[in-house]
């Protein structure tokens, strides 16, 4: 016998449950040491990876004779917002910032549609040829054209000087269809047939069931495309001539580059004299990982494990 | 039936194989100098020192290297005047400085360059002279009287030499100094020299007695403190006591130097020069002279020692003096005061190591197909060239940007450029595109120096008097000897870095010298300089 339980297609499950709920059972000894060696490890990883953050957020409130003396730690010195001003007034930073935003937005909506429908066919063992598509996208894991076949093809394509340049070539990362392919997989098939069982088409299957049973998995492919496409610059450096078309990230790159260009150089010509100070740096990278770092904690509440708790009794 | 298709088939693909084949053999041959079908738009007359104008508007794309502290705009003065002037509209195709090379090499790769690419470094351009993409414009300096008349006036022809590869012909059209610019040196504490009682250094032996001076009165401190450790250790200093000793070393490595004396090149990391570099810096780093972070630590670690008086020596050029270092001690150490000294003298005596030649252009093969080839050609040497057009590139329009009086450049007073006329609203760069590096390098001596301030002429006025360090003969490798030579030079050249680093810190001891040089015989240093000698004598045997 197969029901569906009602309320599970939510996130809104009851809370996990906690380990140390009752004083019940004692843990023993080496659970605790390793509760306690668990925490100290992990608190010295959120140090470590934190404290760059913050003194990249410190420097860019900072007045820049304290960031020339080194005395810029955790906490902003002489503290004050005209690198902020002097950023956000350069019209071509908010241009290449508006075109990450579409890119990214464009871009993670394509990849989810195309990695779904590709995960969703792949994880149902009864498809003929299965193993072929499968063979398909994994051969692009280990093989690739290379860099200058890959432009040839986008330029005659001509999507060169486009959004498309940017948004499609990379539109399903093969990992990414591994890892959906296998949470499909584990969905349990009889929910599937119930639902044939009622009525629904395949379609209707994969909209009404499928999905939203899958919010975990699509929360983190959103986060894991969003992030990526945020942060990619090469496709569009590759593929755009224009500056006005760049993402912001070609831009930080190059402002960074501009200021640390004088060595690889070698001889710079005196023209190329202004260098950009520490704190515009600082600023430009602030508000280029702020967005993204907002994004966070609204798609973590999906990241719920036991959704299906229950979901198969029988 | 079937018989008869596949044998047409094949002698169909026979036929288009001898066409291609023939086609390929005739690419070669009459190419030479028939430029009857390349002249639409250019001038008949045209000459040294005459304005060029296309005959009719002409449109040439360009690799353009945008510069994030002067990025490209489309209203520019610059682009607008240039069309006035020469008929000529470029068509940019922006890259951004950040990865200016990559994009370079894709795009050539791909076949889609930009008929005019500049910013190119030689040797970079060896990368692409076996692929055919890239003009043998050594063919074509007919066309460009202005640069001819240059390498005559200013006798460049040593330094072009060194430009050609194994074919005898050159792929780059090179900036050109009418007198070397040097641009690195050091900047010393004089208000400390003052203090102590100290004359400013001339030779690297009396920089060492100053800064043991400096070292007895502050104990605490590291006196020299370098920067410019990227991309290998030491880059700018190892560059500068080298060439004090007459070698190409650090950032400006050159594995193979001249021996005038035995008339053939030597492994620059066995010389008896290179060994006196190490063990002078050795001393210094043995005496706690020199900080041994200065090989490692990133330019704001330097600047950080330099601004809070940990150190009181640090490399520097005209812009880091006056962009970095001057303004951080503006803020933590207002009495300070520091001047870059003329580049102090080694064992090769006053000389002056700079080239004379800049990064300069390549042309894409393409190019040479145009209708308007002849025209492009001119068109490059009157604004890169003439004395007009890299005045225009430089400093802009006469009465808009600047006037001139008895040779004397002055900025009009609302515009701006490296903090000439702080209170000027426009800015030369980034409002009108003059200045711009892309356009805008060498020349004259009165035109590269006249944005100097009067101190940096001062600067160059000492460095000019001193003799240029002379030009290597050319010694081209083909393209299969640079296959091979690279695979010796590379680890060759990581062997040299890591051991130099060894010794001057004190982690090998010098006595070892000789085994090291043993170790880089092992690693095939004597072939690679028979090669290089090979390719030297076989170059002096075809040009005579």
């Amino acid at each position: 016998m197969v029901t569906v339980a009602p309320g599970t297609a939510g996130p809104k499950t009851t809370p996990p449950v906690r380990a140390r709920r009752s004083r019940g059972i004692r843990p023993t000894r080496g659970y605790r040491v390793f509760q306690a060696v668990n925490g100290v490890v992990l608190t010295l990883v959120v140090i470590v990876t934190l404290y760059p953050f913050v003194n990249i957020v410190a420097r860019s409130l900072s007045d820049e004779a304290p960031i020339i003396a080194g005395k810029v730690n955790l906490v902003p010195q002489g503290f004050n917002l005209t690198a902020y001003r002097l950023v956000m007034s350069d019209p071509m930073f908010w241009t290449n910032y508006r075109n990450t935003v579409v890119y990214t937005v464009v871009a993670t909506a394509i990849s989810i549609v195309l990695t779904t429908c590709y995960a969703y066919v792949l994880s149902k063992h009864q498809l003929r040829g299965r193993g072929v598509l499968v063979g398909i996208a994994v051969f692009t894991m280990f093989f690739s054209g290379g860099l200058i076949p890959n432009y040839v093809l986008i330029t005659s394509l001509g999507m060169k000087n486009s959004i498309w340049a940017v948004v499609l070539p990379n539109a399903i990362n093969v990992f990414n269809l591994l890892v959906m392919k296998a949470f499909f997989e584990s969905l349990p098939v009889e929910l599937e047939e119930a639902a044939a069982v009622d009525g629904l088409s395949t379609y209707g299957t994969l909209l009404r069931i499928v999905l939203p049973l899958s919010k975990a998995i699509i929360a983190t492919m959103l986060l894991f495309y969003a992030v990526s496409f945020w942060n990619s610059w090469f496709t569009a450096f590759l593929y755009l001539d224009q500056q006005d078309l760049l993402p912001v990230t070609v831009y930080l790159r190059n402002l960074i580059a501009g200021a640390t260009g004088a060595q690889s150089a070698g001889g710079v010509a005196e023209s190329d004299a202004v260098q950009a100070a520490a704190t515009i740096q600082a600023v430009t990278i602030v508000l280029t990982t702020l967005p993204i770092l907002a994004v966070y904690p609204f798609i973590q509440r999906f990241f719920v494990s036991g959704v299906m708790l229950g979901a198969v009794k029988g | 039936m079937f018989h008869r298709t596949w044998r047409r088939v094949a002698i169909a693909t026979a036929g288009l194989l001898t066409l291609t084949l023939v086609g390929a053999c005739s690419d070669d041959a009459p190419e030479a100098k028939n430029l009857d079908g390349n002249r639409a738009g250019a001038m008949a007359d045209y000459g040294i020192d005459k304005q060029f104008k296309a005959s009719e508007p002409l449109s040439f794309s360009i690799l353009y290297n945008n510069h994030p502290n002067y990025p490209l705009k489309d209203d520019w003065l610059f682009w607008s005047e240039l069309t006035k002037r020469t008929n000529v509209k470029l068509a940019p195709v922006a890259v951004p400085l950040s990865d200016y090379e990559q994009k370079r090499s894709l795009l050539i790769g791909a076949g889609d360059a930009p008929l005019i690419m500049p910013k190119t470094y030689h040797p970079s351009e060896n990368a692409f002279v076996s692929s055919g993409a890239i003009l043998p414009v050594s063919d074509y300096l007919d066309l460009m009287p202005n640069l001819k008349d240059k390498i005559a006036k200013w006798n460049l022809q040593p330094e072009f030499d060194t430009l050609r590869q194994s074919d005898g012909k050159f792929y780059l059209l090179p900036g050109l100094h009418e007198k070397p610019w040097a641009e690195y040196s050091i900047a010393v504490r004089t208000d400390i020299l003052q203090q102590l009682n100290l004359q400013i250094p001339k030779t690297w032996d009396e920089l060492y007695t100053v800064l043991k001076a400096m070292k007895a009165r502050y104990p605490d401190s590291y006196p020299y403190s370098d920067r410019w450790s990227k991309p290998n250790p030491g880059g700018e200093l190892l560059s500068i006591v080298g060439a004090a000793h007459g070698l190409r070393t650090g950032w400006s490595w050159n594995p193979a130097t001249w021996d005038p004396a035995a008339k053939k090149f030597v492994y620059t990391g066995a010389t008896e020069q290179y060994k006196q570099v190490i063990v002078y810096l050795n001393k210094l780093v043995a005496e706690k002279l020199l900080d041994p972070e200065s090989f490692t630590q990133t330019d704001e670690q330097a600047r950080q020692k330099l601004a809070n008086g940990k150190s009181f020596v640090i490399g520097s050029n005209a812009q880091s003096l006056v962009n970095d270092y001057r303004p951080d001690l503006a803020k933590t150490l207002p009495n300070a005061k520091l001047t870059k000294i003329p580049m102090l003298v080694g064992p090769a005596g006053e000389i002056n190591p700079a080239s004379r030649l800049e990064n300069g252009i390549m042309i894409s093969k393409k190019a040479r197909d145009s209708k308007n080839f002849v025209a492009m050609m001119q068109f490059i040497d009157w604004l890169y060239y003439s004395d007009a057009g890299q005045e225009f590139a430089k400093w802009g329009v006469e009465g808009t940007t600047f006037t001139k009086d008895a040779g004397k450049y002055t900025l009009n007073p609302d515009v701006d450029m490296i903090g000439l006329n702080p209170k000027g609203s426009k800015h030369l760069q980034k409002d009108f595109g003059f200045g711009n590096g892309v356009f805008s390098y060498g020349g004259k001596l009165d035109l590269v120096q006249s944005f100097f301030s009067p101190e940096e002429m001062e600067f160059q006025k000492v460095m000019n008097a001193r003799t240029p360090l002379p030009v290597d003969p050319p010694a081209p490798l083909t393209d299969e000897e640079r296959e091979q030579a690279s695979l010796w030079e590379t680890p060759l050249k990581d062997h040299v870095v890591q051991n130099t680093l060894k010794f001057i810190l004190g982690q090998r001891p010098l006595t070892e010298w000789d085994a090291y040089v043993g170790e880089l015989k092992a690693k095939n240093a004597d072939q690679y300089i028979g090669l290089v000698n090979k390719a030297h004598e076989r170059f002096e045997k075809d040009n005579g």
